[in-house]
């Protein structure tokens, strides 16, 4: 059983604020203003089809791109303006990612929990955390290099898990998973928001997947957010089984 | 540890197990460089073994004789003596048994040298295989001091006859000593030898700064494209760490270990070039051209300052590829052309050209290494400082632009794809 240090956040804050968001790249508009907010301890969902806005929506909070317009806020602090100061509680996986080939597994860990924690000790400890999620055995010693994709994605979460951030902001968790470790990853997601207090953001286009791991869930279709709600009240409202039928229902498309 | 470090090492960890950079960068210089000059010496001291040597002689009088004699007491030379009585059949035998030279003293020689005459020795190279040549050219030079030496006995036994008190200063009246003077210094060696010893200063530092400028650029921009192509550099970009403490801790890892190659180049051509019979024996010291500590200082701030602008130049090309060969291709067409000209002091001095190609050379940083050096020799150090000065404000320039693309979204945005497309 894996066992989480104990958080240092309360509740009832607001973990993200955005509002009329845009985003630009050249003549093609990814974001057309999309406004939401995510409370601490949440785990909320963006969900929709490829090309929606899901991972530049994330990128800009993650520091990574500017928007063109509106703004977007991380407990406080404005992503452009205090950017390093929304590096120091966020923690980013995104999509498609990779871990430094010629490290092994240890020491990717090792090298990612030096730059977070304080002081030795601390490193230490997370990195005990982050063999835990990552779940790898012996191999946690090989390079990197001679992972699957499913070992790396699991290293990947497991160093983004592990640093404790006040807000985690993951792009398709489970991507590249299988059943087995996509499942164990969702539970441990689970974990992490209900008893360490970690707010996740997380995009998705599995609905199935969100369904299961979000509390509030915001559908986004062509830059623009159509839906927020919990899962259950979506489904209410759409008269709906599940959220791929909500979804459908939503952009007004036959089902 | 403070984050430059963790960054720092992390970066030298990941080169040093590279394996293909490790085998291009530091076993290829120390180890195929020296064997390509051990083998070039073998060959070379092999051509200069035992030179075997065919002698028809045709000459019935005695100086054939004495040069048959003189031939076979000379060191590294095996001579057969052929009873051949006509050129062709000299030369059949000759190459049947596979011999290098075939000399042929012809039936007129102790007359012509007796009655006053010159006399002719005819020398023939034999190839009966087309290889390097080596060994012929070496047989015929042996041979030409043999018979220069022996003429010059019978010369001065022709103007002793004759009645010459000294028949060395009748055979050389005149002789040349010659000198130097380097920088208002008479020095006692001959001005051949400053120059080639001037030569291989001038030849080797041009090549040896290209080569740290273009390994050190193209590992700084692999350093960033292989964040791109293995897709860590979104992570990277998101950790609690300086933009500025990124690029700080990429530029020393990858300089450090571009130091470490240039090192190993270094050593590596120093060998070769040593193998292959550059050394003259004289050092740049025993011409007076020494580097006192100021010209050394001055001089290691001019290379460090080249360094950390072709690693920053390079960073900042490599932000716009989007892979390792992308990278290594924009970083290339960027950076031979500009280490190129400093080829042209190979050949000439700064002070030679026309100002305007001066100025123009001046402008390229990369031709102050080779400049710098030749003022630090010379202990002009105002003219260092102000190359000191020049690369410093360039490379500053350049420094404080990767930080600022790296504090922007263009890493991530900015995209030339060269050759290949991955996806």
């Amino acid at each position: 059983m894996l066992e989480i240090p104990e958080g240092e956040w309360g509740k009832n804050t607001t973990a993200v604020k955005v509002e009329n968001l845009e985003k630009d790249y050249g003549k093609v508009k990814a974001l057309k203003g999309i406004t939401f907010e995510v409370r601490e301890g949440e785990i909320f969902g963006l969900i929709g089809p490829n090309g929606a806005g899901k991972s530049t929506t994330l990128k800009i909070l993650a520091t990574l791109l500017r928007p063109s317009g509106g703004r977007a806020e991380v407990f406080g602090h404005d992503v452009v303006n205090d950017a390093d100061k929304v590096r120091g509680i966020i923690s980013y996986l995104p999509e498609e990612a990779g871990a430094y080939k010629n490290l092994t597994g240890l020491e990717y860990l090792q090298f990612m929990a030096r730059l977070y924690a304080k002081d030795e000790a601390k490193a230490r400890e997370m990195v005990e955390l982050g063999i835990k999620i990552a779940d790898l055995g012996e191999r946690i010693r090989d390079k990197v290099s001679t992972y699957s994709k499913g070992m790396t994605r699991k290293l990947l979460l497991a160093r983004a898990l592990m640093v404790m951030p006040r807000l985690a902001i993951l792009d398709e968790p489970a991507s590249g998973l299988d059943i087995i470790n996509a499942y164990t990853i969702r539970k441990t997601i689970k974990r992490f928001a209900g008893e360490k207090g970690v707010t996740f953001l997380i995009s998705s286009h599995n609905m199935l997947e969100v369904e299961f791991l979000c509390d509030r869930v915001a559908l986004i279709n062509e830059g623009r957010i159509i839906e927020i709600g919990t899962p259950k009240e979506l489904k209410e409202k759409y008269s709906a089984e599940n959220l791929e039928e909500v979804f459908m229902k939503a952009i007004g498309a036959g089902v | 540890m403070s984050d430059f470090w963790v960054l720092a090492m992390k970066e030298i960890k990941n080169l040093l197990r590279d394996k293909k950079l490790v085998f291009g960068l530091i076993i290829v210089p120390l180890v195929i460089y020296p064997a390509l000059g051990k083998t070039m010496q073998m060959g070379i001291e092999k051509a200069q073994g035992t030179t075997h040597v065919a002698i028809v002689n045709l000459d019935s009088g005695r100086y054939g004789e004495v040069l048959v004699k003189a031939l076979q007491s000379t060191p590294n030379v095996s001579v057969v003596v052929l009873n051949a009585t006509t050129l062709e059949e000299a030369i059949r035998e000759a190459s049947l048994k596979k011999q290098n030279v075939l000399v042929v003293i012809p039936a007129n020689f102790s007359e012509s040298i007796e009655s006053g005459n010159p006399a002719t020795v005819e020398v023939f190279g034999i190839f009966w295989k087309i290889t390097s040549g080596i060994k012929e050219s070496v047989s015929e030079a042996r041979i030409n001091t043999v018979i220069s030496v022996l003429s010059e006995e019978i010369a001065r036994i022709k103007v002793a006859k004759l009645g010459a008190k000294n028949p060395d200063a009748v055979l050389h009246p005149v002789r040349a000593v010659s000198m130097s003077v380097v920088k208002g210094r008479i020095i006692n060696v001959p001005p051949a030898v400053v120059s080639s010893v001037l030569a291989s200063q001038a030849y080797g530092l041009p090549l040896i700064v290209f080569l740290m400028v273009t390994i050190t650029a193209q590992m700084a921009a692999g350093a960033i494209a292989s964040e791109k192509e293995n897709k860590t550099l979104e992570t990277l970009l998101t950790l609690p760490v300086r933009r500025t403490t990124i690029v700080a801790s990429k530029i020393s890892g990858t300089a450090l270990m571009g130091l470490i190659a240039s090192l190993a180049y270094m050593i590596g051509l120093k060998s070769y070039i040593g193998s292959m019979g550059f050394q003259t024996g004289v050092s740049p010291e025993t011409l007076g051209l020494e580097m006192t500590p100021t010209g050394m200082f001055l001089f290691a701030l001019v290379i460090f300052l080249t360094i950390v602008f072709s690693l920053s130049l390079a960073m900042v090309l490599a932000v716009f590829a989007e892979d390792v060969q992308s990278a290594n291709t924009v970083v290339s067409s960027v950076i031979l052309p500009l280490a190129f000209p400093a080829f042209v002091l190979m050949f000439t001095d700064l002070e030679e050209l026309p100002a305007m190609a001066k100025y123009g050379l001046l402008a390229d940083p990369f031709t102050h290494p080779i400049v710098a050096y030749r003022y630090a020799l010379g202990a002009e150090y105002g003219q260092l400082m102000w190359s000191a000065l020049y690369l410093g404000i360039i490379a500053g320039a350049t420094l404080y632009l990767t930080a600022r693309i790296f504090s922007s979204e263009k890493l991530l945005t900015a995209k030339i794809s060269w050759g290949k497309r991955k996806r």
